[in-house]
C-alpha cells in the first residue's frame, strides 16, 4: 500500500456517499436503480485507475489478459451448464497468484468480455464488482499465503482453507447479485424482496459453491503452477 | 442492420445511455411504453421474426409474474382489492408491479440491441484513448479467445499424430482433453509472453504514438448528435415542469396532460423509434431499388 492507492480508494470513499446523497435529494431517493449502477461502476474504479495510472509491466499486462480470455472462455464453454462456471475458481487463482489488483482486473474485465457473448446490461457493473472483490479478497497478502499452500496442500485436511473460500464466494456473489435484482425489480430496496430472492436463489447459490470447489480443486493446482513458473522464467 | 449501427460508435453510444437512463429514470407509463415500443420494434427491425417471437412469449410470462407477485412484497396503496394471510393485496401494488417491469422488458429490449450494434471493437475503440492499458488488455483477450480455440485444434491434432487416440469411453474423452487443455495453458502463457516482448520491442507505451481507427465523424453523426443534444434539454425542461412526475404510492397519479406534455411524449416517441424507423426505411428503399432493376 503506497500513497497512491491510498489516495485513490481515499476519494472512492468520498464519492459513494456523496453519490448516494445526490441521488436522495434529486430523485428523492426513488431511483436506486441508477445510482446503485453509479456506485457499482464507482466501486470499481480506485483498483482499475490504479492499474491503469501504475506502472504495470507490459509482461505481466498480456499474462492477465490470458486469464481473462481463459475465465471467459470457460464461461462460454460452460454456458449448457446453467451457473455450472468456472470464472470465480479462475478469478480467485489469479488473485492468488498475481495479487490483489490483479485478481480484481481479472474478474471486473472478465465480466465485461464475458458479457459481449451472454448480453450486456445494467448487471454489467455489478458482476463487474463481484467478481473484482472476490479476486481482490483472495489475493490479500494474509489471505494469499493461506490459499497458496492450500492450493499446493497434498492432504485433504491442507486444502480445507480453498474449499471454505470456494463457498464463501459462491455465498458472496450470490449475495452481491440480488442485491442488484431486488433494486432492479423495486426501484426500491425491499428487504422481504432481497430474502425471498435470496431463499429462492439457495439451489444456484449451492451451485455456486459447489462449481466454485470442483474448479478450484482441480484447476487452481494445474494453474498456479503454471503462473509460478511463467513468473519465475521471466521474472515478472 | 447497419443503417443504424453505422453511426459513429461515440454517437451510439450517447443514444443508448440517454435510452436506458431515461428508461431507468422514470415510472412514468408513457415513458416506459415509448421505451418498451422503441426496443422490441428496433429488436424485430434487426432480428428474424421466429427470435422475437420467442422472446415476446418469455418476456410476457415475467411481465404476468412481476405484475402479480408485487403485492406480495408491497403492501402500500389505498385501494385494498382482497385480502391474502391478513395482507392487503392492493391495486396500486399491482399497476406498480406492472410499471417496473415494462421498465424491465424495455431494458432488456434495448440491451439485446445494445449487444449487436456496439460490437467488441467498436467498444475498444471508444474506450481505447481514455484508458489506454484497460482496453489493450480488454483488445488482447478477445483475440485469445479464437487464438485459444485454433491452438486446441491444432494440438489435439497432434496428440493424435502421437498414437494418443482417445477412445469412445467418457474417461478416456476426459483425460484426453485435459491433456491438450494443458498443453494449451503452458502454450498460452509462454506465447503471451512472446507477444509482450514483440510489443516492446515495436515501442508499445512510447510517447506519440497513434492508433488506427476505422471509424470516421461525418456530418450525419454530427446531426444526430445535435439532436440528442436538443433532446436531452428539452427532457430536462419537461422535468422541471414535473411532466414527467409520476407515482403510484399512496394512489396512482393521474398522467400530466397538456399541450406541453403532448410535446413531451412526442418527442420521446420519435427519440425512441428512431432507430427502427431508420432501419424499416432503409428495408424499404433497398427493396425499392431492387424492383428498378
Amino acid at each position: 500500500m503506497n500513497w497512491k492507492k491510498i489516495g485513490s480508494f481515499a476519494i472512492v470513499i468520498i464519492l459513494i456517499p456523496i453519490t448516494l446523497a445526490i441521488g436522495v435529494v434529486l430523485f428523492k431517493g426513488r431511483k436506486y436503480n441508477i445510482i446503485s449502477i453509479a456506485v457499482a461502476l464507482l466501486a470499481c474504479v480506485p483498483n482499475l485507475l490504479f492499474f491503469e495510472k501504475g506502472k504495470a509491466d507490459t509482461r505481466r499486462m498480456v499474462v492477465i489478459a490470458v486469464m481473462v480470455a481463459i475465465a471467459s472462455v470457460g464461461r462460454v464453454l460452460f454456458s449448457p451448464v446453467p451457473s455450472f462456471k468456472p470464472v470465480t475458481a479462475i478469478v480467485v487463482v489469479t488473485g492468488i497468484y498475481l495479487g490483489s489488483e490483479a485478481g480484481f482486473f481479472t474478474g471486473a474485465l472478465t465480466a465485461v468480455i464475458s458479457n459481449m457473448f451472454f448480453g450486456q446490461g445494467p448487471w454489467t457493473p455489478f458482476q463487474m464488482f463481484s467478481w473484482g472483490i472476490l479476486g481482490f479478497i483472495a489475493g490479500l497478502p494474509v489471505l494469499q499465503k493461506i490459499l497458496k499452500s492450500s492450493v499446493q496442500g497434498k492432504t485433504l485436511a491442507s486444502r480445507l482453507p480453498i474449499v471454505v473460500y470456494g463457498a464463501a464466494a459462491g455465498v458472496l456473489y450470490s449475495m452481491l447479485m440480488d442485491v442488484w435484482s431486488t433494486l432492479n425489480m423495486d426501484g426500491t430496496f425491499n428487504l422481504l424482496r432481497y430474502l425471498v430472492l435470496l431463499g429462492t436463489g439457495i439451489p444456484t447459490t449451492v451451485i455456486y459453491i459447489v462449481s466454485n470447489i470442483v474448479f478450484l480443486l482441480i484447476a487452481a493446482k494445474p494453474i498456479g503452477t503454471r503462473i509460478e513458473r511463467i513468473k519465475i522464467k521471466y521474472g515478472i | 442492420m447497419d443503417h443504424f449501427s453505422s453511426y459513429h460508435p461515440s454517437v451510439l453510444l450517447v443514444y443508448y445511455v440517454i435510452v436506458l437512463l431515461l428508461t431507468m429514470f422514470t415510472v412514468h407509463p408513457v415513458l416506459l411504453v415509448c421505451s418498451l415500443l422503441g426496443g422490441i420494434l428496433f429488436f424485430a427491425a434487426t432480428n428474424p421474426l421466429k427470435a422475437l417471437g420467442k422472446n415476446l412469449i418469455f418476456y410476457l410470462f415475467l411481465f404476468f409474474l412481476l405484475a402479480l407477485t408485487n403485492p406480495i412484497f408491497n403492501h402500500r396503496g389505498e385501494t385494498p382489492l382482497f385480502f391474502m394471510n391478513d395482507n392487503p393485496v392492493t391495486l396500486e401494488a399491482i399497476l406498480y408491479g406492472a410499471g417496473v417491469s415494462v421498465m424491465l422488458i424495455g431494458i432488456m429490449f434495448w440491451c439485446k440491441c445494445y449487444n449487436q450494434v456496439m460490437t467488441s471493437d467498436k467498444f475498444v475503440y471508444l474506450f481505447g484513448k481514455a484508458i489506454p492499458k484497460l482496453s489493450l488488455v480488454l483488445s488482447m483477450a478477445l483475440r485469445f479467445i479464437p487464438v485459444f480455440k485454433s491452438q486446441m485444434k491444432k494440438i489435439s491434432q497432434v496428440q493424435k499424430t502421437m498414437g494418443l487416440y482417445t477412445s469412445d469411453s467418457l474417461t478416456d474423452r476426459v483425460i484426453g482433453s485435459i491433456r491438450t487443455l494443458s498443453a494449451l495453458l503452458t502454450w498460452c502463457l509462454e506465447n503471451s509472453i512472446e507477444t509482450a516482448d514483440s510489443m516492446k520491442a515495436r515501442g508499445y507505451g512510447l510517447k506519440g504514438r497513434t492508433n488506427f481507427s476505422i471509424f470516421c465523424f461525418r456530418m450525419d453523426d454530427g446531426i444526430l448528435l445535435a439532436a440528442l443534444g436538443a433532446f436531452l434539454c428539452m427532457s430536462g425542461v419537461g422535468y422541471q415542469q414535473n411532466v414527467f412526475e409520476f407515482y403510484y404510492y399512496p394512489s396512482v397519479s393521474p398522467i400530466p396532460t397538456g399541450a406541453g406534455a403532448y410535446l413531451q411524449y412526442s418527442i420521446i416517441l420519435v427519440m425512441m423509434l428512431f432507430p427502427s424507423i431508420l432501419e424499416i426505411k432503409g428495408r424499404i428503399q433497398w427493396k425499392l431499388l431492387r424492383a428498378k432493376i
